[in-house]
């Protein structure tokens, strides 16, 4: 698995590659923790070159969605069919908090549009 | 096409109880699935089933050189995937424990299996048994 640390619109975006499973979903943990640590209500994780997600990777997800509820919500980019069905079978798509685009460009303006109503990154 | 298809498989592989094996035992998984013919969805739900039901086991090792035997059986149309331990079955905990998979990891199991059986073996151990039915989606006969 590797990780990247970059931004889209100021908001942190982590760009995961590879599978995420019980022996590595730790490293996508602490990252995301550093990121809120740092005091983000908006996060990305594109998930568009994540080949395999279990529930190590999905409790990483619910627990990064627990860290920004009430003040903002962490949205994934593009999850293959595969993933996206596991995120659906564990409730995370009817999360107010968790959101998913389809691709960075509809990331972008939604995260274009919030800023444009004064909330920040 | 479908009469080249193995009817029988009996195949196995055993690792040490560590999640650094998953992937591995992820390639076993979708190996023997690939062979007999099931699609990118089921293939995709059979390795997180199966890989789930490893790292419940690696959790539950009793010592660290436990071993893990994972096992693939077809039989009538039947595909069932085994994974044996000897550690301390646990049944999951309702309540969120940081990152373990305790608590999602058997409701995962269980929507994506066609059938999903515990059995715990007198002196210690579990097997879990995960399977799919090839003909699921086939109509019912008359």
């Amino acid at each position: 698995m590797e990780l990247q640390l970059a931004s889209l619109e100021g908001v942190p975006l982590l760009e995961l590659e590879g599978d995420i499973d019980h022996s590595n979903c730790g490293i996508v943990e602490s990252a995301l923790g550093e990121v809120l640590a740092g005091g983000a209500q908006m996060v990305l994780i594109d998930l568009s070159r994540v080949t395999y997600l279990d529930s190590g990777g999905i409790c990483v997800l619910l627990s990064a969605c627990r860290g920004v509820r009430d003040a903002g919500w962490l949205g994934v980019i593009n999850p293959n069919q595969n993933v996206r069905r596991l995120l659906e079978i564990v409730g995370l798509l009817v999360d107010p908090s968790f959101r998913v685009f389809a691709d960075r460009q509809a990331a972008e303006s939604a995260v274009g549009e919030i800023l444009s109503q004064g909330q920040r990154p | 096409m479908t009469a080249l298809l193995p009817q029988e498989i009996d195949r196995a592989i055993t690792v040490g109880a560590d999640t650094a094996h998953l992937a591995r035992i992820r390639s076993f998984v979708e190996e023997v699935a690939t062979e007999v013919a099931l699609d990118f969805e089921r293939v995709f739900d059979l390795k997180v089933a199966v890989s789930e039901a490893c790292a419940n086991a690696v959790e539950h090792a009793r010592c660290d050189d436990m071993s893990l035997k994972v096992c693939a059986c077809l039989r009538a149309r039947r595909l069932t995937f085994t994974v044996t331990d000897n550690g301390m079955f646990r049944p999951p905990s309702p309540r969120w424990e940081g990152v373990s998979n305790r608590g999602l990891g058997l409701p995962l199991m269980v929507a994506l299996m066609d059938e999903v059986t515990f059995i715990r073996t007198p002196g210690g151990g579990t097997t879990v048994s995960l399977s799919v039915l090839l003909d699921r989606d086939a109509a019912p006969s008359a």
